[in-house]
């Protein structure tokens, strides 16, 4: 936490800053930033609760596969990083929607019969894995934030998510619409949602909630749009590419 | 045949380095036997100008089809397909080839993927015919559209797909625009104006012929190269709209010296498919064009024929079983050349079927199908033009996959 705003300071200091008067400033602010910090951190370490995070559509249904990322207003921490995996099966990754922090491996079996050929080139990960049954591959390293979007280059229809955030707590929502994350420190955070079957704009969804260790916290967020259709399983047939 | 060795041997020498089996070479196989009753008059494919595959003179226990479709991936983006089939008639060869292409698929670095094949393949027009070697998926018999463009087309040269995956920019599903440029398409009408639509499940081979005396497909009489274009969405596995432009260009004033005449055949297609849930699929195809042969500076003496087949479909599955039933309607109609009874075909028919998927090798397919139809040409046969035909099948069929 530190250093990263001993950076922010270091940065236009160098580049634009010049005057003694603005230096000095900014060392008072930066001595200021550095106490509410602290602070915040001892309120946090003895104060903890639960959030949960309900999503509901337009006629207040669940929804599943939502991506929920919570991320302290003052001052974030790096995600917890455990390896992932992303599996094939019939004909679909799975799960569909995965969540990872900056930094996360991810695995990449494949449990079908027939062989994939994965792919993304998404600027937050382009990679290639060729053809390959069970698992032959290293896995990835997802070592920038954004969306990537994977595909298999023989099965058009197999479209696959990973959501590599930089925010301190993430999960994604059961097919109920719920998510909870357990025992956050105290504090104000910044809830983002994100589904490729949701059609309302990012901005709109960004919820501030406050956690203040004593109860546990609740949001609920209900989307205005209607959603996307989301692809059914469909059964595992012999097609071939006519 | 020798291709297919090759294919095996190779796989032989990759199998010793891999641990675990990759599919560099797999071979899909299918063995389709059928129990036949049929009523109306002689099958086209046994001289007659009969609509279906077989007649009462060509019934009981028949082979559907016997294939095998090797597939060998030569790199990570390179593949090669073929399609060896057998179907115990009386094509010139007992084993034929009906596919052999060569098909690049280099992996998307943006959201456009590029894909080429290059060789003898079905063009992407059908929305029923979805396994493979032309296999239709919901019925037995494929739609008049589909039959007749398995019976007299085979891209024999090279296409070009650009598809957008919209997936991955947005939500909306892929678009792909494809163009093929090919040969040896010259003769593709002939068949339609000698015996109207048909409803088989009886595509040609590369090298063999259909009917009695076996009118064959694939040879270049004027030199000059045909064309498709074709447009289509896919949302998902949900929908699929698929539009196709193809014109032969051929010369219809050319011929061969054995009098085999070129066909200047032209048409449009246009279909969707959609499958609102995982147990639902509807399917509509509308064909529309065009054939003419003779000279153009000669039209009274040309032949010129226009068409129109259009079907629609509805099929439920669920579980192992499917069942499907399909209406079609098909025109032809000759407006110049007098060369006997005019080519007018007019008919509708009905299929019904149902399907039970046993295991992951047997499947079990009974269908029925009943087509009225009226062809002047008949009455050259001393047949009445008008007939109502109708085929009973009852089909087990054997499918098993290798890999190497």
């Amino acid at each position: 936490m530190r250093m990263s705003h001993s950076k922010s300071i270091s940065r236009p200091s160098a580049e634009t800053l010049n005057g003694s008067a603005i230096n000095v400033a900014l060392r008072r602010r930066a001595m200021a930033t550095c106490v509410t910090l602290i602070f915040l951190a001892g309120a946090g370490s003895s104060a903890a609760a639960d959030l949960s995070v309900m999503i509901v559509d337009r006629e207040g249904r669940g929804v599943g596969e939502v991506v929920v990322t919570a991320t302290p207003v003052t001052a974030n921490k790096a995600p917890a990083l455990k390896p992932a995996v992303m599996d094939q099966r019939n004909l679909a990754f799975a799960p569909r929607v995965l969540v990872v922090g900056v930094g996360t491996t991810v695995e990449f079996p494949n449990s079908d019969s027939v062989s994939h050929q994965v792919y993304s080139f998404s600027p937050a990960k382009r990679f290639q894995l060729p053809l390959y049954k069970g698992q032959i591959h290293p896995p990835i390293t997802f070592d920038r934030a954004g969306l990537v979007v994977l595909g298999c280059n023989i099965h058009d229809s197999m479209v696959g998510y990973i959501y590599v955030t930089d925010a301190a707590y993430f999960g994604t929502t059961e097919s109920g619409g719920a998510l909870q994350f357990k025992d956050i420190p105290a504090g104000d955070y910044r809830v983002t949602l994100w589904s490729p079957f949701v059609t309302d704009a990012p901005a709109s969804l960004i919820r501030t909630v406050h956690i203040d260790g004593n109860a546990p916290a609740t949001t609920r967020v209900q989307l205005s749009l209607a959603l996307r259709s989301r692809p059914e399983p469909r059964p595992p047939r012999r097609d071939w590419d006519y | 045949m020798r291709l297919v060795y090759r294919l095996i041997l190779s796989s032989l020498l990759f199998s010793t380095a891999p641990a675990e089996a990759q599919d560099r070479l797999t071979v899909d196989g299918d063995i389709d036997l059928r129990w036949v009753h049929a009523t109306g008059e002689s099958s086209f494919l046994n001289g007659g100008l009969g609509d279906l595959r077989f007649d009462p003179n060509h019934e009981g226990v028949r082979l559907g089809r016997a294939f095998l479709a090797p597939n060998f991936r030569v790199t990570d983006i390179v593949s090669v397909h073929a399609v060896i089939d057998a179907y115990g008639d009386h094509d010139r060869n007992a084993v034929d080839a009906s596919e052999f292409y060569v098909d690049v698929r280099p992996f998307p670095t943006t959201s456009i993927r590029w894909r080429a094949r290059v060789g003898a393949f079905f063009m992407p027009v059908s929305l029923e015919n979805r396994g493979i070697g032309w296999t239709a998926v919901y019925s037995i018999t494929p739609s008049a559209v589909n039959t007749w463009l398995g019976e007299e087309f085979r891209t024999l040269g090279a296409e070009l797909e650009a598809r957008w995956l919209g997936a991955s920019s947005d939500y909306l599903g892929d678009v792909a625009l494809v163009a093929a440029a090919y040969s040896w398409n010259d003769p593709a009408g002939a068949l339609l104006a000698q015996r109207g639509f048909a409803l088989t499940d009886r595509p040609s081979t590369l090298f063999g012929g259909l009917g009695r005396p076996p009118i064959t497909f694939y040879h270049e009489i004027d030199r000059k190269p045909g064309y498709y274009g074709g447009l289509s969405w896919r949302h998902h596995d949900r929908l699929e709209i698929r539009a196709l432009r193809y014109d032969n260009r051929a010369d219809p004033g050319a011929y061969t010296e054995a009098g085999g005449g070129a066909w200047r055949t032209r048409f449009s297609s246009f279909g969707a498919r959609l499958e609102p849930s995982a147990h639902w699929t509807f399917i509509a195809q509308y064909l529309t064009g065009d054939t003419a042969v003779g000279p153009d500076s000669n039209p009274e003496d040309q032949f010129y024929m226009r068409f129109h087949a259009a079907f629609a479909l509805g099929s439920f599955e669920w579980a192992k079983e499917r069942l499907t039933v399909r209406y079609d309607d098909f025109r032809t109609h000759q407006l110049s050349g007098n060369y006997g009874p005019p080519s007018n075909d007019a008919g509708h028919s009905w299929t019904f079927a149902g399907s039970h998927e046993y295991g992951d090798h047997w499947q079990f397919v009974a269908e029925w199908l009943r087509v009225t139809s009226s062809f002047p040409p008949r009455i050259a046969l001393g047949e009445a033009a008008a007939q109502v035909q109708s085929q009973l099948q009852l089909a087990v069929r054997c499918k098993f996959q290798l890999g190497w």
